[in-house]
């Protein structure tokens, strides 16, 4: 009987849910593909994740998709296209309707948001496909994850404002006053408004490729991270193969699912089971993450990925040997080591990333000659 | 979203299994209902045994749902059941296990594969199309045709008979008054209880209080309720702007379109056109209420006219009680002035003051004040929710676009009146210990049908008792 008494307040403001965004990241690194022919095919793998997609669809009638094809050669989008012809104006479409003729075959046992995502992405990815010669395939073993990330990024912060400006408009035009005084435009435009009543998107990355490709993109991929984390957005990582160092570290830090599959073959249920769940059904389930995750990093010269390394003082970049002219490559400190107290000062200069970072005043006090000659 | 998918729900849950077998059949049905009905989590789980070989144990599912979320996850599996989605079975291993039940898990499979050709998500017209409808004409007659039944219900159309009055069909007005929502005495419509909280509802909801009114009555002529539920899923997976063949149609279906085609929810040019649009109040029935404040559903509800723009709201409300409505249509007004007090009226804005004697003026017309604020609400202007926003950034919490003791106020109001609330459902009593008193009564809260209980009487009264009572029953086999 308590609620009939008049104590409790009305609250009907937090019904509204809002949708989610779900940008996926596929590598389709070719070589790392080939490699897992016999247990699951590209062409299975990418049947698997459309199901997924649709899923994703048919939890709410606003959820949003993007599909993002990290390549060796580039990144590039397979849905939604952007280049591709629009022979409609749809601008009242919720989710991004463009290409795709479709007066001409009207196949119509399927869901139509499902067939124009299905569509796009096959199509998108044939072309992809078709583009790559051999020659781009023997110069580059890796795949651009950090391109792709990035695609993902921005299409999330776009879609993200324009979600805002439609629903209440409240937080854009704060934060755009805000932010043009303090310049801290970002962090406004994302924690204005309270974190349940903004598109809740989130990033999966299907990944096959291994890590020791990857090294050279090691702080762009980094610095994804950081945005990542900062706007709150999981990373997911659906490892199939090869096992990324960065990827552990990706979901890690912004709080996502990482799970690297056993069975490649049961890629559908491993995808429902664990990756559908947005962020709001996420607060009830327990979902897998990783205990242990791989910290290291990949030193800035050689794209090594290193346990001990040096570091600059200055600017924290890591090298797995002193760097040439004992001038730091990044910000251009000459360094003291290469001069003359060169094996003295080794032992010492000589420490885990993770230390440097946590304790970081032992060592500044020896690292100030940077003024040098 | 409570108020917006309860209704759809109940009458759901009201039908026999052998219904729900019949409605699952077809994929579209599948997925409106997974979409629209189901919580969250509920979806969660749906998805993850869908393609599942065997049954989960409900062991593994209870692990892994977090400890804290144990109501969440029993009033997931509650709706799931009374829907008749997910079953239990028991393994080989003699293990009771969850299953999503079988022409749903199959339709659903088939709504996102694609299987076989069915049709069951429409079929476009091929014919050349002479002359376009755009999604704004759409927009348009949807509006012009829902007002005109409101205006009809409330009576403005009878004021104010010169604005493009809509000819409402006979069929239109039966459904009305067999809806209870008016009552027709000689040449006078009158408006009843039922009809007011009706009028203050949002679009979505007040689509769906019709249809369902309309697919009850579908039997008394005739129809098969089911080819007519499952034709409305149909309806509302197909795609706006776009125009659908008739051909395939059975008569039934034809007839329910011609009915539908007076509320606005498709657009036929005439009753023997070979092709039908979906309006917007088709196409977002599956939608949640989110997606329907876009700016053109938005202007469904809100002032006629090209005003379009961001945000559909036109009610401000100060604390001190005072409203603004920026509006001129007839209907939104007489609909203010239930409530208001209005004082001053200008070409494109009323204001007036809510008071104590127009809250209970409207509490004594049978309107309640949840209906009253959930009306404000939605209609508030983009600038309160601006407010708001603004307000909540600071705290965790978010801040109630309505002023509180606005709302608080009307509530009172409305208590003052009625002090007592009757909710239909089961006592349970009799228990000849606290422990076999306790165990239920903690499930019954968990499921979320506890409405009151008392430990020293050892009695509580359930809103649903089939769930708790096959709780006691597996109970009792445990004991033994």
């Amino acid at each position: 009987m308590n609620s009939v008494d008049a104590s409790e307040h009305y609250e009907l403001g937090a019904t509204d849910l809002p949708p989610s965004l779900l940008t996926i990241v596929i590598d389709t690194n070719p070589h790392a593909w080939a490699l897992l022919e016999d247990s699951l095919p590209l062409s299975k793998a990418i049947a698997n994740i459309l199901v997924f997609i649709n899923a994703h669809l048919a939890c709410n009638y606003a959820n949003e998709v993007a599909v993002v094809a990290s390549h060796t050669q580039k990144a590039a989008w397979l849905y939604p296209s952007h280049n591709a012809p629009r022979n409609r104006s749809d601008h009242e479409g919720d989710v991004v309707m463009n290409g795709a003729t479709d007066t001409t075959t009207p196949e119509t046992n399927k869901y139509r948001p499902f067939r124009l995502v299905e569509e796009q992405v096959t199509r998108n990815l044939k072309e992809i496909m078709d583009s790559t010669t051999a020659d781009d395939l023997r110069g580059n073993m890796s795949t651009m994850l950090a391109g792709a990330l990035t695609l993902a990024l921005s299409h999330t912060n776009r879609r993200t404002l324009a979600w805002a400006e439609e629903h209440g408009g409240a937080n854009t035009e704060d934060a755009a006053a805000e932010g043009n005084g303090n310049g801290s435009t970002a962090t406004n435009r994302y924690s204005a408004s309270n974190e349940d009543e903004r598109l809740q998107s989130r990033i999966l990355v299907v990944s096959v490729s291994g890590s020791i490709d990857a090294a050279h993109q090691y702080i762009p991929v980094m610095n994804s991270i950081f945005a990542c984390q900062r706007l709150s957005i999981p990373i997911d990582v659906c490892k199939l193969s090869g096992d990324a160092v960065f990827l552990q570290q990706a979901s890690d830090a912004t709080k996502g699912v990482y799970m690297a599959l056993a069975e490649p073959r049961g890629l559908l249920q491993y995808l429902m089971m664990a990756f559908l769940p947005d962020q709001r059904s996420r607060r009830h389930l327990v979902l897998p993450t990783r205990v242990d995750v791989d910290f290291r990093a990949a030193c800035f010269c050689h794209r090594r990925v290193v346990d001990v390394g040096f570091v600059c003082s200055i600017c924290l970049s890591i090298f797995c040997e002193p760097p040439p002219g004992s001038d730091c490559m990044t910000c251009g400190t000459h360094l003291d080591i290469g001069d003359n107290a060169k094996p003295a000062l080794l032992p010492r200069r000589k420490k885990k990333k993770k230390r440097v970072n946590g304790a970081s005043g032992t060592g500044t006090p020896m690292s100030t000659p940077t003024p040098g000659p | 979203m409570a108020s917006a998918t309860s209704r759809p729900l109940e009458y759901l849950e009201g039908l026999p299994g052998t219904t729900f077998y019949k409605l699952y059949q077809q994929p579209s049905t599948a997925l409106a209902i997974f979409r629209r009905m189901l919580p969250d989590l509920a979806k969660c789980f749906v998805m993850a045994l869908l393609y599942l070989k065997d049954p989960l144990p409900t062991a593994d599912l209870e692990v892994w749902v977090n400890s804290e979320s144990k109501k969440e996850r029993d009033n997931a599996l509650s709706i799931l059941g009374r829907l008749h989605i997910l079953s239990t079975t028991l393994t080989s291993e003699n293990v009771r296990a969850y299953m999503v039940t079988n022409p749903f898990a199959a339709s659903l499979r088939q709504a996102l594969m694609g299987a076989e050709d069915s049709h069951s998500f429409g079929v476009f017209s091929q014919a050349p199309e002479h002359n376009l409808i755009s999604i704004a004409d759409l927009d348009e007659y949807a509006r012009r045709q829902w007002e005109g039944v409101m205006g009809y219900m409330v009576g403005t159309s009878a004021l104010s008979g010169q604005r493009d009055a809509v000819n409402l069909s006979k069929g239109v007005k039966q459904l009305l008054q067999a809806g209870h929502l008016v009552e027709i005495r000689g040449n006078r419509v009158d408006i009843t209880k039922d009809g007011f909280g009706f009028v203050l509802q949002d679009v979505n909801t007040q689509v769906w209080h019709i249809l369902i009114l309309y697919v009850e009555s579908a039997e008394a002529i005739g129809m098969d309720s089911v080819e007519v539920l499952s034709f409305l899923f149909l309806l509302s997976s197909l795609e706006l702007g776009s125009s659908y063949d008739k051909s395939h149609m059975t008569p039934n279906q034809l007839r329910t379109l011609t009915d539908l085609a007076d509320f606005g929810i498709v657009y036929q040019e005439d009753p023997d056109a070979t092709r039908f649009y979906p309006t917007r109040l088709a196409t977002t029935l599956t939608s949640d209420s989110s997606a329907l404040s876009n700016p053109v559903t938005g202007s469904l509800t809100g002032p006629a006219g090209p005003s379009g723009g961001a945000g559909s709201g036109f009610i401000i409300i100060e604390t001190n009680y005072r409203l603004y409505a920026y509006t001129s249509s007839p209907l939104q007004i007489s609909l203010i002035s239930l409530f208001t007090n209005l004082k001053y009226r200008f070409p494109n804005l009323v204001t007036g003051k809510i008071t104590r004697q127009s809250v209970r003026r409207a509490i004594e017309m049978g309107i309640t004040a949840d209906q009253i604020i959930s009306y404000l609400l939605s209609h508030a202007h983009p600038q309160l929710r601006k407010h708001s926003a603004a307000q909540s950034s600071g705290k965790g919490v978010p801040a109630s676009v309505l002023p509180p003791t606005v709302t608080d106020q009307i509530r009172l109001w409305q208590l003052e009146r009625d002090r007592l609330r009757a909710t239909a459902g089961f006592l349970f009593k009799d228990f000849t210990s606290l422990t076999e008193y306790q165990a239920p009564c903690q499930y019954a809260a968990e499921i979320g049908v506890l409405v009151w209980k008392s430990d020293r009487k050892r009695m509580f009264f359930v809103t649903r008792h089939e769930q708790v009572a096959a709780f006691l029953r597996s109970q009792k086999v445990g004991g033994k």
